[in-house]
């Protein structure tokens, strides 16, 4: 739109014309106008509230027993020593009556509480490479990444080192149910991804829990860690103090009022930081475990935003504006003032 | 003087020296903490342009020197209208929203790592794994933020030159000011409530590993914050769809890819919690929860205390307006 100079030095000096350099791409503007802010909140609780109500009812249909057996198991006055004491007998009998019936498969979990595996320390001291290779030897690596349990004391590596490895959980549970025995599927447990591709099939244990310190399981020094399915679940670090861990499934099912019969090898020390430790059944569902909370919120959320529907509804009412009407710009309005 | 020349709605100074234009810009500029902008076409205003915070040249009959002293050129005075109340107008908006936003997404992504710190027994054990926290300032959020700083606009050429006063609220600090700021973080602190504390309470005494739990805050958090740009953006190209939605997808595809790489600790949980219901329930949950207040806040302004800006929107929304295709505004002669 210059105009200095002739003609053709005008047009030599114009830029191209194009809708994105001139900033009149087409466009849609949406406004928020009292329908669609009605009909939004509307909706949301249209859909929320019966995908609340089903998860709640979901929810309430699984069956989950948990016994914490920590505190009754121990009954010396030294729980510590207890626990620490190699040769002491530490099976210990738990009894839990069945309320509904429970479909098969039912889980077992083993659950901790007040454990960190979450803790910054914890968490990175394992070595990847190592728990999938074999030939993977590079000791400073390892050594940097396991520490503090990366080598025995005399500078031997640890197939699997690190603190995740180190502090396997090894309670073990038999269950019989009205004094049978029930057997449970300790196969599949982990992850296949984590089988096949995370733990070698050619990586055996070596110099596994050999040093003064013991801070959990052994392993079968004859299996390799593709197989070593309690270690691969272990090893999947739990993201919150308290969590559990997949043990295995009865694939029976259990009816009411059965009495199950849980032999418990309390071997794993929770004592020394205050954790505890329980054993959950659980039937399984879409949702996961029994959790009420997420019925809960959907019909908490599905609700606070029908009441403001409502409430948008009734200000709307009451104080209604034509929208795009100039006499509202401040300096109309003023002029309105002004003149009366 | 200068409290005469602050009384006037205009000030006329004839036979001013160069030195003597620089002064006065300089008399307003120093004692008020406006903004100065001065206008010239010849050499004699090379001093007044300089002197003032904005400097615009004007490349005519007089030369070229006012051009090389100045911040904008053009080639005629009355492209200065244009200038202030178009463009002027749309960077101040751009900007001053950027700069809001900008400061609000980061502080969603940070407090919700600082959350999870709480329950870690205060190590900095971090919710979402490094790869992901890298990507979200770089990749996961920085295109939209960008792409929306470039090409929104909250009002056409038109209205803005058909309605010059709305270049006030630029001037009334309506766009940037602290209670804006307050609102930005107040909003931040809620969300990253949200996002960490809904699947906290939904997988708290479960199997849950830290990366699968990880991966879900990374694309939730991504998700609301994206969101809360999709509310907040004015004018819909095709540009501006295509990177934000792109952004959210390219997202998931940056968490498929960093977890199916085995050395890191989270290979193979995206794939592992997706297959679950439970996810997709919580995802929603907190995208619509974290949304709602904002949504609220936003419907309950517009509609009962609307600024300027928001009825120049809506005039150009639901009323025929004159078209004003020129840059020009008629001026008005005294009868």
């Amino acid at each position: 739109m210059s105009v200095s100079g002739s003609e053709s030095a005008a047009s030599a000096n114009k830029p191209k014309y194009s809708k994105f350099t001139q900033q009149e791409l087409p466009a849609c503007k949406p406004l928020l106008t009292p329908g669609i802010v009605i009909g939004a909140f509307s909706l949301i609780g249209i859909i929320f509230v019966p995908i609340g109500l089903a998860s709640l009812s979901a929810s309430q249909e699984i069956v989950e027993l948990i016994d914490r057996y920590d505190e009754e198991c121990v009954t010396a006055s030294d729980k510590i020593g207890f626990i620490q004491d190699s040769k002491a007998n530490k099976a210990c009998t738990r009894k839990i009556t069945v309320p509904k019936p429970m479909k098969g498969p039912i889980h077992v979990y083993y659950q901790l509480e007040n454990f960190y595996q979450n803790h910054r320390r914890y968490v990175q001291s394992r070595s990847d490479q190592q728990l999938r290779d074999k030939d993977y030897k590079d000791p400073k690596a390892v050594a940097k990444a396991c520490d503090p349990e990366a080598t025995t004391g005399d500078g031997s590596l640890i197939v699997p080192c690190g603190l995740i490895a180190w502090s396997l959980f090894n309670d073990t549970y038999a269950f019989s149910v009205n004094k049978k025995s029930v057997t449970v599927n300790k196969k599949d447990i982990a992850w296949a991804s984590d089988k096949n591709s995370k733990f070698g099939s050619n990586v055996f244990p070596v110099n596994f829990q050999k040093g003064g310190l013991i801070g959990g399981g052994n392993l079968n020094d004859k299996l390799p860690l593709s197989e070593q399915e309690d270690l691969i679940v272990w090893m999947r670090t739990a993201a919150l103090p308290t969590f559990r861990k997949l043990y295995g499934r009865i694939e029976t099912d259990i009816m009411a009022s059965d009495e199950i019969t849980v032999v418990i090898q309390n071997n794993y020390n929770t004592y020394s930081f205050g954790g505890t430790k329980a054993v959950v059944l659980s039937t399984a569902s879409w949702i996961g475990g029994k959790n009420n909370f997420i019925g809960v919120a959907y019909v908490a959320v599905g609700g606070i935003c029908l009441l403001l529907a409502m409430g948008f509804v009734v200000l709307y009412v009451v104080k209604p504006r034509a929208l795009g009407d100039p006499a509202y710009l401040s300096w109309n309005k003023e002029a309105a003032e002004y003149s009366h | 003087l200068f409290k005469v020349a602050t009384e006037c709605s205009v000030v006329l100074c004839c036979r001013v020296a160069p030195l003597q234009k620089a002064g006065i810009v300089a008399l307003i500029k120093n004692r008020t903490d406006d903004m100065t902008l001065a206008i010239g076409d010849g050499a004699n205003d090379v001093s007044m342009i300089q002197m003032a915070d904005v400097g615009v040249g004007i490349n005519g009959q007089e030369g070229g020197q006012a051009v090389m002293a100045s911040d904008f050129s053009m080639g005629q005075f009355r492209f200065l209208v244009p200038l202030l109340l178009v463009h002027g107008h749309w960077n101040y908006q751009r900007m001053g929203y950027m700069i809001l936003y900008n400061f609000y997404k980061n502080a969603t992504f940070v407090l919700v790592l600082f959350w999870y710190v709480l329950y870690t027994s205060f190590t900095l054990t971090t919710a979402i794994t490094e790869w992901s926290s890298l990507l979200y300032t770089v990749l996961y959020t920085s295109l939209p933020t960008i792409v929306v700083g470039i090409l929104d606009k909250d009002l056409s050429k038109s209205t803005l030159l058909a309605y010059p006063k709305l270049y006030g609220s630029g001037q009334r600090n309506e766009k940037y000011n602290l209670n804006l700021f307050v609102l930005n973080m107040l909003e931040a602190l809620w969300q990253s409530l949200v996002v960490f504390y809904i699947p906290y309470f939904a997988y708290r005494q479960s199997t849950i590993g830290m990366s699968s739990l990880g991966d879900l805050w990374a694309l939730a958090s991504v998700i609301v914050v994206n969101m809360q740009l999709a509310m907040d953006i004015i004018r819909w190209n095709w540009i501006i769809h295509v990177f934000v939605w792109g952004t959210i997808a390219a997202t998931v595809i940056c968490l498929f890819v960093i977890d199916s790489i085995w050395v890191l600790p989270g290979y193979g949980a995206i794939y592992h919690i997706m297959g679950q219901g439970l996810f997709w329930l919580l995802l929603l949950i907190i995208v619509v929860t974290a949304m709602v207040p904002h949504f609220a806040i936003k419907a309950f302004s517009e509609h009962f205390v609307p600024s300027d800006i928001q009825i120049g929107r809506e005039i150009e929304k639901f009323e025929a307006l004159n078209q004003v295709n020129h840059s020009e505004i008629p001026m008005r002669t005294f009868s």
